[in-house]
């Protein structure tokens, strides 16, 4: 016995409570000890719904009833209780069946007998978590506030600054000036595009003296097609978005048109609650188009282990587990994946409300769906001949090669002499020692392999079908499909699933939504996906538009509302502005879902438009800036780095969607992981897409997006970390990709600036940072240029290296300016939003 | 996050650390204590959470699964009862990756003998790793939860089946940060033998940082091209060049520091100076030709091609220069029996010992040598074990076995250094080495110990994500007791 049981056992024996009776210390030990103990062992056979025996012990009601033999136990004599002496495995009855329990378990249910076998009130229980949520702020219906009266009225722009400001001016504090007009395209443009602005666009828009100059620049941005890449990108972290199945063999898979479809939506503005629906049920709408089904393909963002020897449907399961973990961080704010193996420990989410949510994905299968639109049916019957003459013609080499095969190993055995022989593997010495009449099919097959295996050429061939086939290449048909979710005629059953563990079954359940949240209000007596998400986006959730408001306030502050926005559970950290928040959420519920709204709302806000330079003193008072009082500075997202440096550079390819591409990567990457997929380096306009439509391989992702914190997608990311670290630093200056941009760079500046050295300064600036130098950086530009200059005029051989194709320029004057352009792009402020 | 990473700089970490060749006039203005009060660079070394016994892990990672009854574990009554089917009392439901559970059982061919004054039993497959019986403590009764490769892997160095928990060596440099100056804290070698395809199955999520800041997720050194990614210099650019190069960048950060104030910009700065030093460090660490013929030899390791033999000796000389933890892995170890050019447990077995065995025995030796065993901790182990039933090249030859499936029930791993009481064989298999019978390490007790070992409570050093605290050893995980010295 433990410790712990054999204090309370002292403390209890006096009392001698009595079967059902309260007793929290009691309680306690039966919380800690016997339900676990019970759960795991016993209520998989012995449950409510399906006692074994006539015997559950999943309840108070059934441990009282007993099961068809009669009582289970005596309270208070465990010697006379036919539970211990199953356990004990004293007589022919022995359980568990699959194996004796350990000896401080026993000692810890013989102890509960010996205590009268107490057992909180589940109902008590259950209405007390339950009460704990209703409390919880996130569970109750958002309530539309009033925005508060402030004092500098002339600072609000809109109701979020009439909450920002009542909150600062509560404290006393200020806000900051607005940024200069510079920093504001800039900073809007990468906010809602990804991409820096043009030294044009930024002439233009400080020329703009119209007094809604701002706000027409912000709508000429909402309706620029980039918009939905910067979006659809936060979105695709959440989907765990990438073009690989994960997991040991991380094949290719064909995901893109999923990827596409979510960049779409965004630019037309599809309202949240349908771009919700369409993604978790889009299969089961009346009419379903081509379109929303692979809109189901946020569902087939899971992993598949297509390793030897794994159970399939262990796999199966698993990704019904991330289905369920994703929807809840994604759409309510709930670590409901924390129920999958036991009661939420924090929050009102039983473990069987889980499996009810479970139920919901349990039901379907997983196709994938040939997608050709009307626009490639001529394209796609191109493709898909060539593709089958090429495969022919590999495999005709193949069968040349293997033409008289058999005779040429008849001759290769002859010609072998002695040494040859002692050097093959054992196991081919040993059926070349049996003579060639007498051996079987099996050891002639293993000789042939072993032979072929040897033939470099053949297999080579080989390998060539097999990337033709495999490979995620724009010549292949296999790009014209799509991954979807498919519903089945008949359901599954499912089950609680006992400790998460796919074979061990309890209780059978139906799908359902957790109780603490309002109702779901399904169409038929069996709810579907479809029930589900309508659910989610019922203006009745709490959580949804909360959940989703907050998100879009994270990624343009740095920090949520709710700072943990994946958790608004109990444990979660409380909003800092709640009527914020609240008026956010219902706003956008009010307007139709529009998120475009909710971004134009949020950044013509004068909180938006301060200005993020930080005084020693406010970093001292408000360190993380919860109340806003400036804007925030960081570095951008690991694609926005790439796709920085290439609009700079001018090598940017804007093309939108299409296949994953395959820029420069260093040799050997992907040699670390399995699946067999060559990186052939892209050389034409794909090598400079961009960084959301990297190849992104799930085992050996791309080395600089990774080095930026580019989620791996192994499971739903809804708040990236922002690091900075050498690595980051070895990258920007060394990586390939990187100088392939300095040197585009200084070729562009070269090519557009006036042709003084200051203008192509200033130019080259411009291009990296969007502002003007101040005097100290034109100095420093021109002293830094002087300094490599002199430096590449020492060493021509190393200037010659730089290789300056098409550009007027002597070698050493290329290089130096390659070397500006070069620490211009390394700059912290280059890849940084102020 | 963005306010765990503010707080990531310090005054310490500039004066320790940001230190060479550019000016950074101004800089110590703007170091006033309420600027910089809050510690640390997130590499910076941090004290353990109790006096460790060991500073830093070598764990050799044999991935693929090695046979526990061919090296360890040696079972005279499985010779007895080979080509008998196994008992179903002994195997009850439990479900395997290739093979029937009905399979008749495969005594190994292997020789034993007790080694060392503690009378180790080892087999003929290991003679160096037999010489340092003394140093090691071996245990038997090692069991894991998965029994394919990729989640047995990633069960091994994260804690998870899953891909996406932080791996061990994350786990361990976000709790101890790292010593090294120039070198990542967190370092992974790999080699292939012969006749496999190179590409461990679990993966980079084997060494990733899963959710925790990218800082800490492990570094690959690479066999070809440079040993870290995007260590040398580009085409075209010199020493001198990068060197004014870098100070330029950290001229115009450090003025855009002063416009702004924001001390992320600090860090930034510190980055660029710590990545200019590794260039020069780290190709001069990872060059083994630097070492003494007599050392080349004692490892076997002929300087020039990528085996497993050269990456232990480059992983004595990473932690020589305060590399936290360093994962060798050497994939090889998958012995089926089906494929005649790699998978027998017979040929193959013997060829990937032979890879791996000389240099094994050389680390303990070298380490004791130079007085870093006390303080370096070294495992030896795969992701789980393998079956005492045979498995046979062809279906209708079921005794005509090569090889063994994948057994997560009973495997052996050794531990030897830091902490570890050497010369002991732990727990025990029963007499046909399918269950623990005794002292049962589960993979989370295991990972628990390297952690305690270091000075960390598993239970303790957590890092909270999605609602969660999570920690390497997930919800279980008890200290092994009986391996501490």
């Amino acid at each position: 016995m433990t410790g712990f049981g054999r204090t309370l056992g002292i403390a209890l024996l006096a009392a001698l409570p009595v079967l059902g009776q309260q007793n929290p210390e009691a309680d306690r030990f039966f919380e800690m000890k016997i339900r676990p103990l019970l759960r795991n062992n016993c209520v998989g056979c012995h449950n409510d719904q399906k006692p074994t025996s006539g015997l559950s012990l999943e309840s108070l009601g059934g441990v009282r009833n007993g099961g068809n033999r009669g009582p289970v136990a005596v309270p208070g004599k465990p010697e006379e209780s036919r539970i211990i002496q199953a356990v004990e495995y004293n007589g022919a009855l022995k359980m568990p069946p699959p194996g004796k329990l350990q000896d401080d378990q026993i000692a810890d249910l013989k102890h509960w007998v010996e205590l009268g076998m107490p057992w909180p009130d589940e109902q008590a229980a259950h209405a007390a978590a339950k009460r704990k949520g209703v409390d919880h702020w996130a569970f109750k219906a958002p309530v539309r506030y009033d925005p508060p009266k402030v004092r500098d009225g002339a600072w609000v722009r809109n109701p979020i600054d009439n909450f920002i400001l009542a909150r600062l001016e509560k404290e006393g504090w200020k806000p900051s000036p607005e940024a200069d007009r510079v920093t504001l395209i800039r900073r809007l443009s990468l906010d809602l595009l990804g991409l820096p602005p043009s030294p044009a666009e930024v002439d233009q828009f400080v020329a703009d003296r119209r007094p809604d100059a701002y706000e027409r620049l912000v709508d000429r941005m909402l309706a620029s097609p980039h918009y939905g890449e910067k979006w659809g990108r936060h979105w695709l972290d959440a989907a765990r978005y990438a073009d690989t199945n994960g997991f040991g063999f991380d094949n290719p898979r064909v995901m893109w048109r999923y990827r596409d479809w979510v960049i779409q939506a965004l630019n037309q503005d599809m309202p949240f609650d349908e771009f919700t629906v369409k993604q978790l049920a889009g299969d089961l709408l009346p009419n379903a188009s081509v379109n929303d089904k692979i809109a189901t393909g946020f569902q087939r963002n899971t992993m598949i282990n297509q390793e030897g020897g794994v159970d399939q449907e262990q796999y199966r399961i698993e990704a019904i587990f991330d289905r369920v973990a994703t929807t809840g961080s994604v759409w309510l704010g709930l670590t409901i994946g924390c129920a999958q193996c036991h009661d939420h420990k924090y929050d009102p989410i039983s473990q069987r409300e889980y499996y009810e949510l479970f139920a919901f994905f349990n039901n379907q299968e997983e196709p994938v769906m040939r997608v050709v639109p009307q626009a490639d049916v001529e394209r796609y019957r191109r493709i898909t001949a060539d593709f089958q003459v090429e495969k022919l013609k590999i495999e005709e080499r193949i069968a040349a090669r293997n033409a008289g095969l058999v005779d040429r190993m008849i001759a290769w055995e002859k010609g072998l002499t002695t040494e040859q022989r002692a050097k093959l593997p054992g196991n081919v010495q040993d059926i070349l020692k049996i003579p060639p009449e007498k051996r079987e099919l099996a050891q002639v097959e293993d000789l042939e392999k072993y032979y072929n295996e040897e033939d470099e050429q053949y297999q080579d061939l080989l390998h060539q079908r097999e990337i033709l086939i495999a490979a995620p290449s724009s010549r292949n048909p296999n790009q014209y499909t799509a991954m979807v979710l498919e519903e089945r005629e008949q359901p599954r059953k499912s089950y609680v699933l006992i400790r998460g563990d796919f074979l061990k079954h309890g209780v059978e359940v139906t799908p359902g939504t957790p109780a603490v949240l309002p109702p779901l209000e399904a169409a038929h007596a069996y709810p579907t996906r479809l029930d589900l998400a309508r659910w989610l986006v019922s203006p009745r959730n709490p959580l949804t538009s909360r959940v989703m408001v907050n998100r879009i306030w994270q990624h343009y502050f740095g920090r949520g509302i709710v700072k943990t926005s994946e958790d608004f559970g109990t444990q979660g950290e409380p909003p800092s502005h709640p009527e914020l928040l609240d008026w956010l959420a219902t706003e956008f519920v009010r307007d139709g879902w529009h998120l475009k709204a909710l971004h134009r709302l949020i950044v013509t806000s004068a909180t938006y438009r301060q200005s993020s330079n930080v005084t020693p003193d406010m970093r001292d008072r408000d360190p993380e800036d919860i109340l806003m009082e400036r804007a925030p500075r960081y570095r951008v997202d690991a694609e926005v780095v790439r796709d920085i440096g290439l609009a700079a550079s001018g090598l940017l390819n804007p093309e939108i969607g299409g296949p994953s591409v395959f820029p420069p990567q260093p040799p050997g990457i992907t040699d670390l992981s399995r699946g067999n997929m060559p990186w052939i380096v892209a050389t034409g306009k794909d090598r400079y897409r961009r960084g959301m439509y990297t190849f992104w391989k799930r085992t050996s992702p791309y080395p600089s997006l990774l080095v930026f914190d580019e989620p791996t997608a192994d499971t739903t990311t809804v708040r990236r970390t922002r690091s900075n670290s050498p690595m980051q630093a070895l990258t920007t200056l060394n990586d390939e990709a990187f100088v392939e941009v300095a040197r585009a760079l200084a070729a562009r500046v070269l090519r557009e600036a006036p042709p003084d050295d200051s203008g192509r300064l200033r130019y080259a600036f411009r291009l990296c940072l969007a502002r003007d130098p101040d005097a100290w950086e034109k100095d420093s530009l021109a002293t830094t240029f002087e300094t490599l200059l002199q430096r590449y005029r020492q060493e021509p051989g190393e200037a010659r290296a730089l290789e300056p194709a098409g550009v007027r320029e002597d070698a050493p004057r290329f290089a130096a300016w390659f070397g500006v352009a070069r620490m211009l792009l390394n700059l912290d402020e280059t890849i940084t939003r102020e | 996050m963005q306010s765990e990473l503010i707080k990531d700089q310090t005054r310490r970490y500039f004066f320790q650390q940001c230190w060479s060749g550019v000016g950074l006039v101004g800089l110590a203005s703007l170091l006033n204590d309420q600027l910089f009060a809050e510690p640390t660079d997130p590499m910076a070394p941090k004290p353990p959470q109790f006096a460790p016994k060991a500073k830093r892990v070598i764990f050799l990672n044999m991935s693929g699964g090695p046979s526990q009854l061919e090296l360890f574990d040696y079972k005279p009554k499985l010779i007895e009862m080979h080509g008998k089917p196994i008992p179903k009392s002994v195997v009850g439901d439990q479900r395997y990756a290739f093979i029937n559970p009905e399979s008749p059982l495969f005594g190994t061919q292997r020789k034993f003998h007790r080694y060392g004054e503690c009378g180790m039993e080892i087999s003929d497959l290991l003679p160096h790793t037999a010489s340092i019986a003394d140093e090691i403590a071996l245990v038997k009764s090692c069991h894991t939860d998965l029994f394919n490769h990729a989640p047995a892997e990633l069960f091994m160095n994260t804690g998870s089946g899953r891909p996406g928990r932080p791996s061990m060596g994350s786990w361990v440099t976000y709790g101890l940060g790292s010593e090294a100056r120039g070198l990542p804290g967190f370092v992974v070698l790999h080699s292939t033998a012969r006749g496999w395809n190179p590409g461990i199955q679990g993966g980079a999520s084997c060494w990733s940082s899963g959710f925790i800041p990218s800082t800490y997720q492990g570094v690959v050194l690479r066999n070809q091209g440079d040993p870290v990614l995007f260590l040398s210099n580009p085409k075209g650019v010199d020493v001198q060049v990068q060197r004014d190069t870098v100070s330029a960048v950290n001229r115009f950060n450090q003025h855009r520091l002063e416009v702004t104030g924001d001390p992320e910009i600090a860090t930034r700065i510190a980055s660029f100076e710590t990545a200019y030093r590794m260039q020069s460090v780290a190709p001069e660490v990872c060059d083994i030709t630097r070492e003494p013929k007599h050392i080349l030899e004692m490892y076997g390791a002929p300087p020039g091609r990528a085996s497993f033999a050269n990456n232990v000796l480059l992983a004595r000389r990473l932690i020589e220069h305060g590399v936290r933890f360093i994962n060798v892995y050497h994939k090889g170890w998958d012995h089926h029996g089906t494929d005649p050019n790699q998978g027998l447990i017979t040929t193959n077995l013997e060829e990937v010992c032979k890879d791996v065995d000389q240099a094994c025995g050389a680390l303990i030796k070298d380490l004791k040598q130079r007085g870093m065993l006390q303080d370096t901790l070294v495992v030896w182990g795969g992701e789980f074990g393998r079956t005492p039933m045979g498995q046979a090249p062809r279906p209708n030859h079921p005794l005509e076995f090569q090889g063994r499936d994948h057994h997560p029930n009973a495997f052996t791993v050794w531990l030897a250094g830091g902490g570890i009481k050497g010369g002991q064989t732990i727990g025990e298999t029963d007499e046909l080495g399918f269950h623990v019978v005794k002292d049962a390490v589960h993979v989370h007790d295991l990972q628990a110990t390297v952690l305690y070992l270091l000075g960390l409570d598993h239970t303790k050093l957590t890092y909270k994500y999605m609602g969660r605290r999570f920690r390497l050893t997930d919800v279980s995980g008890e200290v092994v007791k009986k391996l501490l010295a």
